[in-house]
């Protein structure tokens, strides 16, 4: 590695790094305003207008931005600047615009289910450094949601890499392996089954992570006066409200990732920047449509879980849900290799 | 000793890989972009008003001790699940070194058990 | 010869005869002056420290060293020891010295205001000693003998705290589990000498034939092992002991925690090395399974927990349950050699023995500052100490960051490296493992809480930051977990890599001593 390579590597990510973040901050905020917008048509109102988000924040950065008396006043700004900023870093590792990630071979699978849990922690932290009681309790409550949701979604991670590995693929954590091997394309109609529970988990995993109704009794409005965020004011609520709209463009970005991951431009033989257009423009569209099914419609449509029945719902049905698909991805694997069974987009002449 | 390009060296894993280096660029320069838009946030607040006190809609605040939720109240509904495991153990953990010297010998035993019996070798 | 070349041939003798002596220095200094004696001892480690990152360097660039006590000519049926250092003895005795330079930097304030102090410092040295020389030796008796020295002295140590009834009890649970560990691997040591007349853990290995007694030795040895290494359900007197001795000694104790599961990663890899696969139940799968029970009942544990050291000890046991996965993962798949995953596994593993030295170690650290400040461990009665506290409140999320494994700390690059092989044998296991990181980072958060955040506490209004020296030991160990966090690949490619190959790798470990007796 020459002197060259190092630095433009180092360019790249720093104008990547640049580049995403702005990126990943505007349309983060456009898809809580399409969000809001969809969710108050469905329950018959009318809704604010999509550009709401952008007006929330630049409200509440003229805001005063309170410190209370019984917080840790250093780990109080730190906790909502670590968020965002940590967040923002995940974006490096995804295929944004169906395109590689940025950075291909520096950080894996296992890293970004890693990333992901540093703006919950860092919420977790500022909310327990405000040193108020609901701050707490909801502090608290979000940690026990982490633990909840971590394990379906480790399962579903590791249940594809493991499929993905039984196929000879190398670095199977990468997200350009598991892009470029679209999990459809080889499994056999068990598999099939099993890449369906296994989406449908992950849909059900969205909402906890990024504590929208029904899983969002860490915050909790009417119950404990917005959770942990009680003391939080001016810009420091709107780091942490940009945390959240750019944490729901990386979930959506990974469920679009790990299953989702075809471009246009083959399909109609494009090419150079037309082609670049048209899978950004589908990249966005897929973002959106993960956006409805997995946060939207699931928050419009139930109510508010207690704490002790979030951990159960993740713990018991979602957790069996997902070990469910891992066995039939393991079963489907057996029986392609004993049975010589040929992948389903072969039955149906698409490879 | 070491050449400089092994600071720079990706960890590989086989099926995965890791490198510290670029994250943490990329920590600093979005840490960089945070500061400034956070550099348009209003940055200061009336110090020492009724503002700075801890919000319990409306009620008066408490003594501080009463105020701070003790480390064995934190989880609750974690550990409401898990209650029926944790007791489940804690009552293996007598304390009485007697019983762990029983362990010793139940795991020496499922230990013979299971290498020595099935070789057949009696 | 000249000075540098003797210093290195002799380098495994003065590892162990230099704090040895230290040792039985140490009062004679204490006689003199307080303040000479810390400085005497710390002095010693570091010497020592030298000597063996020296050795380390040498076994790593030239492989295996020997050193022979006793009649030179191996032809002559003379009773002597043999030492032999390969990179895995080397990487346990860096942990080793790392640790205990640490703790004795440490105990210069936070033991300043106890009396007996000259014991207190020799046998430190004494457990360092044992540990060195359980990790350098090429012998079983020997091991046997450094076994006892680091069992005794770490009783007593644990039982520093002789006006306090629980520190008392602790100890003596420790002296007894030691004490029947020590026993068993008496015992199987006998039926080696009764088989093979011979004592040599290379010549044992060459000539094993895995019969009858060879397989009771196998369990009387990992049992006893396995219960000194603190592996679950064996585990029981682990807590005890970790909470009850003062935070300096615990730091020393998970390193001779350590050195006992170096014994039983000799044991599997080494001397049953060619015999694993012979194995009716895989022995590999047998350590995966107490692996895997070892993290669950850790962690779960660890959150049941109010008292700080009592947390931060069966957090300790699950961090175990990570080696015990890695190594037995990798242990799996030797038939006769090991796979990639299996060598990454491995590699996980190994890596992770620093690890968890260095994270858990950092915790026990912060657990006693917080002790030293406020004269609590109980999380019930803490609260609020990062205004007080500001350097130990960064320490400990330093170590938070560490212990659960979250980029960019070293605890991720290991359980990384386990993540990513243990699928391979079985899905399940690495989710277990995922989560159960993910638990220990609800419990250290839970401590960060509790300890550190909420109101100021009228209580600990006048608690102050606690003495530079403690920053100071803290400080380097925070450093290390960084610097290793930043740069894994090379520590992976430097030292772990050659300790796992030379794991791996028994013939070379047996013919270098057979070698030297001439295919005797």
């Amino acid at each position: 590695m020459d002197i060259l390579q190092i630095s433009q590597t180092a360019l790249t990510v720093i104008l990547g790094t640049i580049g995403l973040a702005i990126f990943g901050i505007i349309f983060g905020l456009f898809y809580k305003g399409v969000d809001r917008k969809l969710s108050a048509h469905m329950q018959g109102r009318i809704g604010p207008p999509i550009r709401q988000p952008f007006r929330d924040v630049r409200k509440l950065f003229v805001k005063e931005n309170i410190v209370p008396e019984n917080a840790i006043s250093w780990i109080f700004h730190l906790a909502p600047l670590f968020g965002l900023v940590a967040t923002i870093s995940i974006l490096l590792y995804l295929p944004i615009g169906g395109f590689n990630p940025l950075v291909i071979s520096s950080g894996d699978l296992i890293l970004i289910l890693y990333l992901l849990i540093l703006p919950s922690l860092a919420m977790v932290v500022g909310g327990f450094s405000s040193g108020s009681p609901y701050a707490t309790v909801g502090a608290q409550r979000e940690m026990a949601t982490m633990i909840a949701y971590e394990f379906p979604l480790a399962i579903i991670i590791i249940s594809m890499a493991w499929r993905l590995s039984m196929e000879g693929v190398r670095n199977v954590f990468a997200l350009s392996s598991i892009t470029s091997m679209p999990i459809w394309n080889f499994v056999g109609p068990l598999g099939f089954i099993g890449g369906i529970i296994l989406l449908l988990a992950l849909v059900l995993v969205t909402p906890a992570e990024l504590s929208k109704i029904p899983f969002d009794s860490p915050e909790a409005e009417t119950e404990i006066a917005g959770g942990l965020l009680t003391e939080y004011s001016g810009r420091n609520l709107a780091m942490f409200y940009l945390t959240d709209a750019v944490k729901t463009l990386v979930m959506a970005s990974v469920i679009v990732a790990l299953f989702f991951p075809y471009n246009l431009s083959p399909l109609f033989g494009l090419e150079s920047y037309l082609a670049f257009a048209v899978d950004i423009i589908f990249y966005l569209v897929k973002v959106l449509l993960v956006v409805l099914f997995s946060v939207t419609l699931i928050r419009v449509a139930i109510a508010r879980l207690k704490i002790d029945q979030i951990v159960y719902t993740y713990w018991v049905p979602i957790t069996l849900l997902s070990l469910v698909g891992l066995i039939f991805l393991m079963w489907d694997q057996t029986f392609m290799v004993n049975f010589d069974i040929q992948p389903v987009f072969q039955m149906l002449g698409l490879a | 000793m070491l050449p400089f390009e092994s600071l720079l060296k990706t960890l590989q894993t086989g099926s995965g890989f890791w490198n510290p280096l670029v994250w943490i660029v990329a920590i600093i320069v979005a840490l960089l972009v945070v500061l400034i838009i956070r550099g348009f946030g209003k940055k200061d607040y009336k110090k020492g008003t009724s503002q700075t006190q801890a919000f319990l809609s409306g009620n008066p605040e408490y003594d501080k001790e009463r105020m701070h939720i003790k480390g064995s109240n934190v989880y609750w509904g974690f550990s409401e699940i898990l209650n029926w495991i944790i007791n489940l153990l804690k009552k293996m953990h007598t304390g009485n070194v007697s019983d762990y010297v029983l362990w010793f010998v139940i795991i020496i035993a499922i230990l013979f058990l299971s290498i020595i019996i099935p070789a057949g070798a009696i | 010869m000249n000075a540098l070349e003797f210093f290195v041939v002799n380098s495994p003798i003065f590892a162990v005869a230099i704090p040895l002596l230290g040792a039985f220095l140490t009062p004679i200094f204490g006689m003199i002056n307080d303040k000479l004696r810390n400085v005497f001892a710390i002095f010693i480690m570091i010497i020592t420290t030298g000597i063996v990152f020296a050795l380390s360097y040498d076994v790593v660039t030239n492989g295996i060293r020997t050193y022979i006590f006793g009649a030179q000519d191996l032809s002559l049926p003379v009773v002597r020891i043999l030492f032999e250092v390969d990179a895995m003895s080397c990487f346990m005795a860096i942990i080793s010295v790392i640790l205990a330079v640490v703790a004795l930097i440490y105990s210069w304030a936070f033991m300043k205001e106890n009396t007996g102090l000259d014991k207190y410092y020799t046998l430190l040295l004494l457990m360092t000693t044992g540990m060195l020389g359980m990790e350098l030796t090429g012998d079983m008796f020997n091991f046997f003998v450094f076994l006892e020295i680091t069992s005794i002295s770490s009783a007593a140590l644990v039982a520093f705290w002789i006006n306090r009834g629980k520190s008392v009890e602790a100890g003596f649970k420790y002296i007894v589990i030691s004490t029947i560990g020590a026993l068993f691997v008496l015992f199987s040591i006998a039926l080696f000498y009764g088989q093979y007349n011979a004592l040599n853990m290379a010549i044992i290995a060459n000539s094993i034939q895995f019969t009858f007694l060879d397989k009771i030795a196998l369990v009387l040895l990992i049992g006893a092992l396995a219960m000194k290494a603190g592996i679950v359900p064996l585990h029981m007197w682990l807590p005890d002991a970790y909470s009850k001795a003062p935070s300096s000694v615990t730091l020393v104790l998970v390193a001779a925690t350590q050195a006992s599961l170096y014994g039983l990663l000799r044991l599997c890899f080494t001397i049953y090395g060619n015999m694993i696969t012979l194995s009716p139940v895989s022995i590999g799968w047998l350590l995966v399974l107490f692996g895997i029970v070892t993290i669950l009942l850790g962690v779960i544990m660890a959150i049941a927990q109010t008292d700080l050291k009592r947390l931060i000890a069966f957090a300790a046991v699950g961090e175990i349950g990570y080696m015990i996965l890695g190594i037995g993962t990798g242990l799996v798949t030797m038939s006769p050699s090991i796979s990639a995953a299996g060598l990454t596994a491995l590699k996980g593993g190994i890596f992770h023995i620093m690890n968890d030295a260095l994270d858990i170690g950092l915790m026990f650290l912060v657990a006693g500052a917080i002790f030293y400040a406020t004269r609590e461990t109980s999380l019930d009665r803490l609260g609020g100490l990062a205004r007080n506290m500001k350097y130990t409140t960064a320490f400990f999320i330093i170590g938070l960051l560490a212990v659960s494994g979250l980029p960019p700390m070293n605890g991720f690059a290991s359980k990384l490296l386990i993540y990513e092989s243990t699928y391979q044998l079985n899905p399940i296991l690495a989710i277990i493992a995922i989560l159960a990181s993910i638990l220990l980072l609800a419990i250290f958060v839970k401590v960060l809480h509790s300890a550190f955040l909420g109101p100021a506490l009228p209580r600990f209004n006048e608690v102050k930051e606690v003495p530079k020296s403690m920053l100071f030991a803290m400080a380097i160990i925070a450093g290390i977990i960084i610097v290793f966090g930043v740069f894994p690949d090379i520590i992976i490619t430097n030292i772990v890599e050659p300790a796992a190959n030379a794991l791996v790798n028994n013939a070379g470990y047996i013919s270098k001593i057979l070698s030297l007796t001439g295919g005797a």
